[in-house]
């Protein structure tokens, strides 16, 4: 052995001190925790912190899709908003009407709504920022065309090119939020609106933002009441687990999107609080049903839907965080879930039977039924990004070959679904789709199942057609009456269904999940409303 | 190395870096996905087919590929990296924002993997094939084979829920909010350096001028640190270039599981979104700092090893 203490002693006390040095700096953490609780003497709670997903770079409502942002943060404010049902309700404005000839809207802005900079929110404003919309946005145009905007006092008309029977509903979107355009820096203001944040109505306004954490103050002139809370923190916490470690330890009092995994760490918990509901989406198969596929046999599309089992896809495979499907449009708006009728629910020898009738038999015994040479397989089409769609995949594989039907599974990159369902370059395809960004399922219900003539209807790849449905769909355009417009697209949901045009799997559930000293920390259907004025400290 | 050859390799990389910024543009050119759907299809409106061309246009992706390329070329040179498609904000200022974070991370876990790595490697060398050396192997072993996001969720759950003591939500590029991060990064590196440092050690203790030494009676610390320790650093910095330079590209998973605004995280979500001009910046980055880094290294062979430098005169 050699001699070696002092490199010894040496090393020691490096490693020491290394040690010493991360475990004393580390040290210390939560000492403000005591401080976020106490409220202050003007009512208002000292601080709230929330765990949220953030993609947006920058607060330029009309850049990209970045107004979600700036009103999931409590800082903007639409004329309408959605209620639980998706039904459009007032917001920034109190009341509207509908000329005769249906193409003026009168809106009338609530007379208390001031911005954040004190500024009074008056008609002319809103038409400013409205204006400003249509000038930055190339996606203005996809909610409506005006051929006129004047502003008198308080009262706002619109005047569109045709009947828009769903115009509040268009102008509830967060790119349609209301700024005050004259304090935009690019207006002549002293605002640089991407990096801190339009002014608007909202309760909270910006103290200071970057993608990875927004810290939001109270807006004290807010028109709806003081906000609760004088300082909202918003890290952005990308990772389901550390989100959910986050709440878990108390770091952050509420969270948005905890993993199905994590739900159980949090719910029947007296320490805290979970709100559930199903989100606006549907996860669709699609039906290719064109002239010589094999699913254009209606039968064959009624044997495979009735073959699979979706009731425990969802409460096993998905543990409970979607709901079963059955209709096109999912039972978070009010659009008859559940008076619809699915003929093809599961039913295993119903299948089987369809299939005999159809022709198809296993003459070769190797489980696989053929017809004319030929085995009955199809392909599904997927795509990996969103983590239900394979496991529903594999499930539709596994049942469907109980009845005989062989399916292979293609998973493509997701920027390829598009093109592929346009096309038609599939037997099955699954994704997971949003079905009323507006509160309203129309487009939703033209888009994938309105007749495709010569690609008028580009996104109805399916070659579904059927003349009924079009007609009501032609009707639905021009239909302003809120209580025929639910009727025709109930009927027009129950056509598809006993058409057997499509299969739909399940609606994914959304959530919030808070601290229970956090009142009102509620999941809406429209995924926007995250920060609201109602989330304050539980009594 | 000699300024002639230095100016030699500057050279050489210019046309390294044209050929990398020219095979990514090929490459994401040629890739599935059009940036224009990604942008407008974030929140699964219906975009009608005007919109997407006009946007295109406006991106300038309505181009031929060489047009698009000399175009970002020529940008490039003037000192302009184009604007990020996704962020609507200038690349250079993206990859300026993540820069601090990736910098703080990756120097603090270098600090951190040399204070476990080095003299570890020493003493399992030292003692070669007794209960410490296998032990620390042992341990090596198991510090290369676990998954990085593994430990990192471990230690959140360990240091930040459990025992409160670091924060679990990033968001900031802070030194509370940076030390489980930096132990995370540190934990792979730190294993299989050990081994390395160990190696190395090992091989030159077993060469001549150490017996020499030591029959002579030169003490074993001033043999290992004024003789072993330099000549054993060499190959070491070779790989410690590398890793620098791997450190400097970001670490995307460490970045997710931790919230830490740096470049990895940028890269895997410019690639996500098509976001060419952003995926174009980040790769000449890393290209410019692998080439940079190397560069050095070579340059300090020179000065650390007089074999090298009088080999050249």
């Amino acid at each position: 052995m050699f001699t070696f203490t002092k490199a010894k002693k040496a090393m020691a006390a490096a490693l020491a001190t290394g040690m010493l040095a991360s475990f004393v700096t580390g040290c210390g953490g939560g000492g403000d925790k005591k401080a976020d609780d106490k409220k202050a003497a003007s009512g208002q709670a000292e601080k709230f912190k929330f765990g949220v997903t953030n993609f947006a770079d920058s607060l330029e409502p009309t850049d990209n899709y970045f107004g979600w942002v700036v009103m999931r943060y409590g800082l903007g404010e639409c004329l309408f908003k959605f209620d639980e049902k998706m039904v459009v309700q007032p917001w920034v404005a109190d009341k509207w009407s509908v000329s005769e000839d249906k193409l003026t809207w009168t809106i009338h802005i609530r007379d208390n709504v001031t911005f954040s900079n004190g500024k009074k929110c008056d008609a002319e404003a809103v038409k400013k920022s409205i204006e400003r919309v249509f000038a930055k946005s190339k996606r203005a145009g996809t909610f409506f065309a005006y051929t006129k905007m004047e502003a008198k006092g308080q009262d706002l008309m619109i005047t569109t090119k045709e009947p828009m029977p769903n115009l509040n509903g268009a102008l509830s979107d967060p790119l349609w939020l209301i700024v005050d355009v004259t304090s935009d820096k690019a207006a002549g203001g002293d605002r640089d609106f991407s990096k801190q944040g339009p002014i608007c109505t909202g309760p909270y306004k910006v103290k200071s933002f970057v993608k990875e954490k927004a810290v939001m103050e109270s807006n004290d002139t807010y028109w709806g009441g003081k906000p609760p809370y004088k300082v909202v923190e918003i890290p952005s916490i990308d990772d389901p687990n550390t989100r959910a470690m986050a709440l878990q330890s108390g770091e952050i009092d509420a969270a948005v999107n905890i993993a199905a995994g994590d739900m159980t760490l949090f719910r029947g918990k007296d320490k805290f609080r979970v709100s559930e509901l199903a989100s606006l989406r549907t996860v669709i198969t699609r039906l290719n049903q064109r002239e010589g596929r094999i699913l254009n046999d209606k039968r064959v599309r009624e044997a495979l839907v009735s073959s699979l089992d979706r009731e425990t896809y969802n409460k096993v495979l998905l543990k409970g965080t979607f709901i079963a499907g059955k209709a096109p449009v999912p039972p978070s708006l009010d659009y008859g879930f559940d008076q619809l009728k699915d003929p093809n629910a599961y039913n295993v020898e119903r299948a089987k039977k369809l299939l005999a009738e159809a022709g198809w038999k296993d003459t070769n015994g190797d489980g696989i039924l053929d017809k004319d040479g030929k085995p009955l397989q199809l392909t599904i089409v997927t795509y990996n990004s969103r983590a239900e769609l394979p496991l529903y995949s594999e499930a539709i594989q596994a049942d469907a070959k109980k009845v005989g039907i062989d399916i292979k599974i293609n998973t493509v990159d997701y920027n390829l679904v598009d093109r592929m369902g346009i096309n038609g370059e599939f037997d099955l395809m699954i994704s997971n789709n949003i079905t009323a960004p507006t509160g309203d399922p129309e487009i939703y219900l033209n888009w994938y199942w309105r007749t495709n003539v010569d690609g008028n209807n580009p996104q109805n790849g399916t070659g579904y057609s059927n003349p009924a449905y079009d007609e009501l769909m032609a009707k639905l355009a021009v239909e302003f009456d809120k209580g025929k417009r639910r009727e025709m697209m109930i009927k027009a949901q129950q056509i598809i269904l006993d058409d057997c045009a499509s299969i739909f799997m399940g609606y994914p559930q959304t959530n919030m999940v808070s601290s229970s000293k956090i009142a009102n920390a509620d999941i809406k259907p429209a995924d926007y409303y995250w920060l609201t004025p109602e989330i304050k400290p539980a009594k | 190395m000699k300024g002639k050859e230095i100016l030699h390799r500057l050279v050489q990389m210019i046309f390294t870096l044209l050929g990398v910024t020219f095979l990514t543009f090929a490459l994401t050119y040629i890739a599935p996905g059009d940036p224009v759907e990604m942008i407008l299809e974030v929140g699964d409106t219906i975009i009608p087919k005007e919109v997407i061309e006009a946007t295109r246009k406006e991106l300038g992706l309505d181009q031929p590929f060489h047009v698009q390329y000399v175009r970002w070329l020529g940008g490039l040179l003037t000192g302009d990296m184009g604007m990020s498609y996704s962020a609507r904000v200038p690349v250079a200022q993206k990859l300026m924002e993540a820069l601090p974070g990736t910098i703080a991370l990756a120097g603090s876990s270098l600090f951190i993997m040399m204070i476990i790595a080095l003299p570890l490697g020493i003493i399992s060398a030292l003692h070669r094939n007794s209960i410490i050396d296998n032990v620390i192997r042992a341990v090596t072993f198991v510090g290369i084979s676990m998954p990085s996001f593994w430990v990192g969720l471990v230690l959140l759950y360990i240091f930040g829920l459990q025992l409160g003591w670091f924060p679990i939500a990033g968001g900031e590029v802070e030194f509370r909010r940076m030390v489980l991060p930096a132990v995370t990064l540190a934990i792979p590196m730190a294993a299989k350096y050990t081994r390395q440092v160990r190696t190395a050690l090992l091989e030159e203790l077993n060469q001549d001028y150490v017996m020499g030494a030591r029959a002579r009676g030169i003490p074993m610390s001033r043999v290992l640190w004024h003789h072993i320790l330099p000549n054993a650093c060499l190959p070491l910095i070779t790989l410690l270039g590398l890793t620098i330079g791997w450190l400097l590209g970001g670490s995307a998973v460490i970045e997710m599981v931790f919230g830490w605004p740096g470049l990895g995280k940028l890269a895997v979500h410019a690639i996500e979104m098509r976001d060419y001009p952003l995926v174009m910046g980040f790769v000449l980055w890393i290209a410019v700092f692998y080439m940079v880094i190397n560069l050095i290294i070579d340059c300090s062979y020179h000065y650390l090893d007089p074999r090298i430098r009088k080999g050249t005169r």
